[in-house]
């Protein structure tokens, strides 16, 4: 409602500026001829100045004085000086009458075809201070974030973030999260084992040098964290030494007690390393990232980065059937038309997609 | 709310653009005084709306309010307030907006200063100023709406891309943004003169301080472009010619010539015709710059997201506005009548002189910047033009200029002694030369060719000192007399000969850099040091710093110099960005004098090295400060009284006051 | 008197129709001389490009061909998918300058055939890639968009 009495506010103002001098009628209009000779006169009075200053000599004076002379005669003689103004005309009342009509409609017309005239504003620090119960998974993550952006030093807060980041596929922020415990703190096996695997997912499963570089220091830390030794050995595998990396998981598969979670990851490890030349692990590994990723935005599809991303990685696999399919969810989640949809459309086609609009 | 007030008051202004484009224009046709009087009170009223709407974008930015789609896409709560503002204009819809800002500032300004002016002339113009307004409204309002919102909002921004992130986004972009559209008004004169068929010397006052406003904005924004890339890039280099910074050396070049024809055609009502030829073609070019920066159909080192839709969008408004201008001035150039005559030898023949050349350099630096385009639609073959097409064209053209310059304040109107003139000069020539020689035969690795950018760079500047020595009458008069008369020079000739000097420094710095910048660069381990023209750079080791949005890895130097004195400390960092996932460099800079030491970091070793970059930059802030001293004098130039005759009307009401002072 | 001044007025403007002239074949000269081609590593091996001669060698940063000498030089493959050129750069490589990522290359083949390039361009952000890069990788079907 404040919108509308303030537009119609504005919109009213605006032609009244303009109606004020339509209603003044007939306003008197200098001749142009006299601003010039006027003009002319402060050039004959600055002739004068620069002589007093010595800038011209009097003979170039009398010359300049000379030429503006004629000037000022030309214009003198010129009889036709046309005064503008004159009486009010009806073609120019009836242009002043459809200028301000044009004004209301035309701003109305236009807002109304591209405002949101009903959407309210949504300044962050009010919607983060909303509700708790209400708020998204989103928003809740972003408290968090907020109460570590102004408790930077808080260690165990990004403990506890890094592995939601993690879930949630944000490998980016995750990576950031566990070196910045263990700066704050200390560097952890855990926290180095952690980070190690965020490079890794942000790097489409590949063991980057960075990454491996922490599942190093990790195993400085805490020889047998089961995790660093998985990764390390799959480094392997993905650097072409097979042989060394099947060693490696069998090493581990003697030391793991009989109830840890990891037997079978391993197990499926050394199969996968030992039936396929081509890179198996890896290919596993981004298949489960890819199912997960999938499962995820199933259950919350406003996530364009993570559509994006499920995207990228079904053209990766040469699945361009499951491409498609994702990008018409992602299309449908965000309604047709949407910025969202109009992002991943683009972004699709780059890859080589095809979308029926 | 706000943010929709904002859009709609964006909208409102765009109708009344509308009307200020039509009404006052048929109002001076068909002599209707009251259609005429709507443009001032219209042009008052865009300003505010367009400043309403200005002011809601901020406000969502500085709220963080991501339901924005402009503020979500360019700004993120963890960026430092001055951040949050400047990204208004740090991205395309915003950067529009601020243009279409600075565009209604201009216009309101002569509407208010204007009351003096012929009230048709006043009506034209303002009309004309209108349709350039309505045209970039509707551009904005139909292609690149910065009020475009999302329902639901996220939660988080997608941060301004971090090479922004500096103080010189507040300054550059407004800036340019005043010189670019400051042009407008000087396209506007000419098409309002075109349009009345007749041009006075009232209009060349006019026209003059909105040219020098324009080109003293437009030279300082690019000279902080140019500083900004120069310490923010890490390259150390501070002017690559790039598509877009021709895009903007363009209209200063241009708009240059504009300035000096701007002074005959006021003094001696010649070159009318050129004027106004020259004053559509400088704004013009300021459209093709927009054009270029936006479109993306040129490959360039600025960050700009581009769209090929906007960029047909603006090509159609640079058809349209170069095309009518350039046809109107076809049509109508004939009807203005040529003025006074003058010898080749003459301050007029300096100044045609001066035109000749800027334009001619203009041309090549325009033909060098479109050639690509040419050359892939006729052909499809891709090639760039880069530095070495500049340097081998533009250098040859503008140097016999800058030979030229010192001779022209001191030649005569009408007819001038140029025999006398450089006897003149004689002193300025020997101690030109004594010192280049000098320089040639002291310091080391100066070339011949060197040598000869430094005499003509102290060429320009002593050439200035002359000019107002001679105007005070030194060795004339005698000295108290002298001073007295020093004082009271009219402020325009110190305005060019400021100018003239800050042309000569900027040219020193570009020789000096050129011809003596020492580059080193090595993989340095905590504790290694290196010897950098002289100074020994010392490696101290790399540290982590916590941003407010980014993290660092800042690598510090101490340097020394040949005494072996410690000197100081440069921290030279490499920064991340998490929000885009986006690394920068921060180039370490120390300043000796007028001289520089510049130090950027490269990649880790493996071996627990660090590649370091550095070089040693002679007399390089001589580069900004020379462009400086161009700035003021333009500056003071428009100081000048002769600049702020008032007209008939005006000087009734207020006898005392000057009435135009758009400087002020 | 009235011949003098006209004889001079034709003498300016011959004058500048001179400058202007020279100027024209100086711009063109150098376009022809200065201006460098635009090639991917396709374009080099189909139609070869002579030793020495300038050009702006444009591709994706091949995986694991990034090689330091452990000094300031480095090498790297630009490829095309096509065809590879290894490229050696001695210098401090862009800060977006990886793996899989557009860049330019520009330089010149020496005599013995390799790559040595003085300038090496990458994007500015992650929206920007090199166009006449990304122009050909689309031209050719295999661009994987800048991400």
């Amino acid at each position: 409602m404040v919108f509308w009495i303030t537009a119609a506010a504005l919109t009213f103002g605006v032609c009244l500026v303009l109606l004020a001098p339509l209603a003044r009628g007939r306003t008197d209009a200098a001749d142009s001829r006299v601003h010039e000779i006027e003009v002319y006169k402060d050039q004959l009075l600055e002739i004068e100045r620069d002589m007093a200053r010595g800038l011209i000599t009097s003979g170039e004076a009398e010359l300049a004085r000379a030429e503006i002379g004629r000037k000022i005669i030309r214009l003198s003689d010129a009889r036709d000086a046309g005064v503008v103004g004159g009486k009010p005309r009806a073609v120019g009342s009836w242009i002043g009458a459809i200028a301000i009509l044009s004004l209301p409609l035309v701003s109305w017309g236009l807002y109304a075809a591209t405002g949101s005239p009903g959407y309210p504003g949504q300044p962050l620090q009010a919607r983060l201070q909303s509700d708790p119960t209400q708020a998204s998974v989103d928003e809740l993550i972003a408290r968090a974030e907020a109460h570590l952006a102004a408790n930077p030093d808080d260690a165990r807060g990004w403990d506890v973030l890094a592995p939601i980041y993690m879930r949630l596929g944000r490998y980016g922020d995750a990576a950031t999260a566990f070196a910045s415990a263990s700066r704050l703190d200390e560097p952890t096996a855990a926290r180095l084992a952690g980070e190690g695997e965020a490079l890794a997912a942000s790097a489409g499963g590949q063991i980057t040098a960075d990454a491996l570089e922490r599942f190093e220091r990790a195993l400085a830390l805490s020889p047998d964290d089961v995790r660093s030794r998985y990764f390390v050995a799959l480094a392997a595998d993905q650097a072409g030494n097979g042989e060394q990396a099947r060693q490696m998981w069998q090493d581990m598969r003697a030391d793991l007690p009989q109830e840890s979670p990891w037997h079978g990851v391993i197990v499926a490890a050394i199969e996968n390393e030992g039936t396929d030349a081509s890179p198996g692990a890896e290919a596993e590994a981004i298949e489960t990232m890819v199912a997960g990723l999938a499962a995820r935005l199933e259950a919350n599809a406003n996530d364009v980065d993570g559509w994006q991303q499920l995207i990228r990685s079904y053209m990766v696999l040469e699945r361009p059937q499951d491409a498609q399919a994702a990008l018409d969810r992602a299309r449908a989640a965000f309604g047709p038309g949407s910025p969202e949809a109009g992002h991943l459309v683009a972004y699709g086609l780059s890859l080589g997609l095809e979308v029926e609009q | 709310m706000i943010v929709e007030i904002g859009h709609f008051a964006l909208v409102l202004a765009f109708a009344l653009s509308l009307v200020l484009s039509v009404a006052p224009l048929v109002g001076a046709r068909i002599g209707d005084a009251r259609l005429m009087g709507i443009a001032e009170p219209a042009s008052i009223s865009i300003l505010a709306l367009i400043a309403l709407s200005f002011a809601a974008l901020t406000v969502a930015y500085v709220q963080s309010d991501f339901s924005v789609a402009n503020v979500w896409e360019n700004s993120h709560s963890a960026k430092p307030m001055l951040y949050k503002i400047t990204g208004v204009w740090g991205n395309h819809e915003g950067s529009m907006l601020l243009w279409i800002l600075i565009l209604a500032a201009f216009a309101a300004l002569v509407a208010i200063f204007g009351r003096n002016l012929p009230a048709t002339l006043r009506a034209n113009v303002l009309a004309v100023q209108g349709m350039i307004a309505a045209a970039f409204l509707l551009f904005v309002l139909a292609s690149s709406n910065p009020f475009e919102r999302i329902n639901p909002p996220p939660i988080e921004g997608q941060d301004l891309n971090p090479i922004l992130q500096d103080i010189g986004l507040a300054i550059h972009p407004p800036l340019l943004y005043l010189g670019y559209v400051g042009f407008s008004i000087c396209f506007s004169f000419a098409v309002a003169a075109l349009i009345e068929g007749r041009i006075d010397a009232a209009w060349a006052r006019w026209v003059r301080p909105w040219t020098l406003a324009a080109w003293a904005a437009l030279t300082g924004g690019i000279a902080m472009g140019s500083y900004w890339a120069y310490y923010e890039l890490g390259w150390g280099g501070y002017w690559f010619w790039d598509p877009v910074e021709n895009a903007s050396f363009l209209p200063w070049l241009s708009g240059t010539a504009l300035l000096h024809s701007a002074i005959v055609m006021e003094k001696r009502s010649a070159l009318k015709i050129w004027t106004v030829l020259l004053a559509i073609l400088t704004f013009s070019l300021s459209l093709l710059g927009t054009f270029l920066v936006r479109s993306g159909v040129l490959t360039s080192v600025h960050a700009f997201a581009t769209d090929p839709t906007r960029g047909v969008f603006i090509l159609m408004i640079l058809i349209a506005f170069i095309g009518g201008s350039l046809a109107l001035f076809a049509f109508r150039a004939s009807t203005l009548t040529a003025g006074g005559v003058f010898h080749p030898i003459s301050r007029e023949g300096g100044l045609v002189l001066n035109n000749l050349f800027l334009t001619t350099a203009a041309a090549t630096v325009l033909v060098g910047t479109l050639w690509p385009l040419l050359v892939e639609a006729v052909s499809g073959e891709k090639i760039s033009v880069g530095a070495p097409f500049f340097n081998m064209t533009f250098g040859p053209l503008i140097v016999p200029l800058l030979l030229a310059v010192p001779f022209g304040p001191l030649l005569a109107w009408k007819r001038g002694d140029l025999l006398a003139v450089s006897q003149r000069l004689f002193a300025a020539f020997g101690v030109s030369l004594a010192i280049a020689l000098a320089t040639f035969f002291i310091v080391d690795r100066v070339s011949a060719l060197a040598a000869f950018g430094i005499a003509v760079a102290f060429w320009l500047v002593f050439g200035a000192i002359t000019d107002l020595a001679l105007k005070s009458g030194v060795g004339k008069v005698s000295a108290p007399v002298a001073l007295r008369r020093f004082i009271g020079l009219p402020r325009s000739v110190f305005g060019t000969a400021l100018a003239h000097a800050g042309l000569g420094l900027t040219t020193l710095g570009i020789v000096a850099v050129s011809a003596l910048e020492v580059e080193r660069i090595a993989v340095m381990q905590p504790g290694d040091a290196m010897d950098v023209a002289g100074y020994e750079l010392r490696f101290d080791g790399i540290f982590p710093f916590e941003g407010p949005n980014y993290t660092e890895e800042q690598g510090r130097f101490t340097y020394s110099d040949r005494s072996g004195r410690e000197r100081g400390e440069i921290v030279s960092a490499k920064r991340f960005y998490p929000a885009r996932q986006m690394p920068t460099t921060e180039a370490g800079i120390a300043s000796r004098g007028f001289s520089q030491l510049y130090v950027a970091l490269g990649d880790r070793a493996p071996d627990g090295g660090i590649v370091v970059r550095a070089w040693w930059k002679p007399q390089v802030l001589f580069i900004w400060i020379g462009c400086v001293a161009m700035m003021l004098g333009g500056a003071i130039s428009l100081l000048d009284r002769r600049l702020r005759v008032g007209a008939p009307a005006a000087r009734r009401a207020t006898p005392a006051r000057p009435a135009v002072e758009p400087a002020e | 008197m009235a011949i003098t001044r006209k004889q001079k007025r034709l003498a300016v403007i011959g004058g500048a129709f001179g400058f202007l002239a020279l100027a024209t074949t100086l711009t063109f000269v150098a376009l022809g001389s200065k201006a460098s081609y635009f090639y991917t590593p396709a374009d080099v091996a189909e139609k070869g490009v002579a030793a020495g001669e300038r050009i702006r060698l444009g591709g994706l940063v091949a995986t694991g061909s990034i090689a330091r000498d452990g000094g300031t030089d480095v090498s790297f493959a630009v490829t095309d998918r096509i065809e590879t050129v290894t490229v050696s750069y001695s210098g401090i490589l862009p800060d977006l300058f990886r793996e899989e990522q557009g860049v330019i290359a520009e330089g010149a083949f020496d005599a013995s055939g390799h790559f040595v390039a003085d300038t090496v361009l990458a994007r500015h952000d992650e929206n920007y890639m090199p166009r006449e890069v990304a122009d050909s990788m689309k031209a050719r079907g295999i661009w994987q968009d800048g991400e």
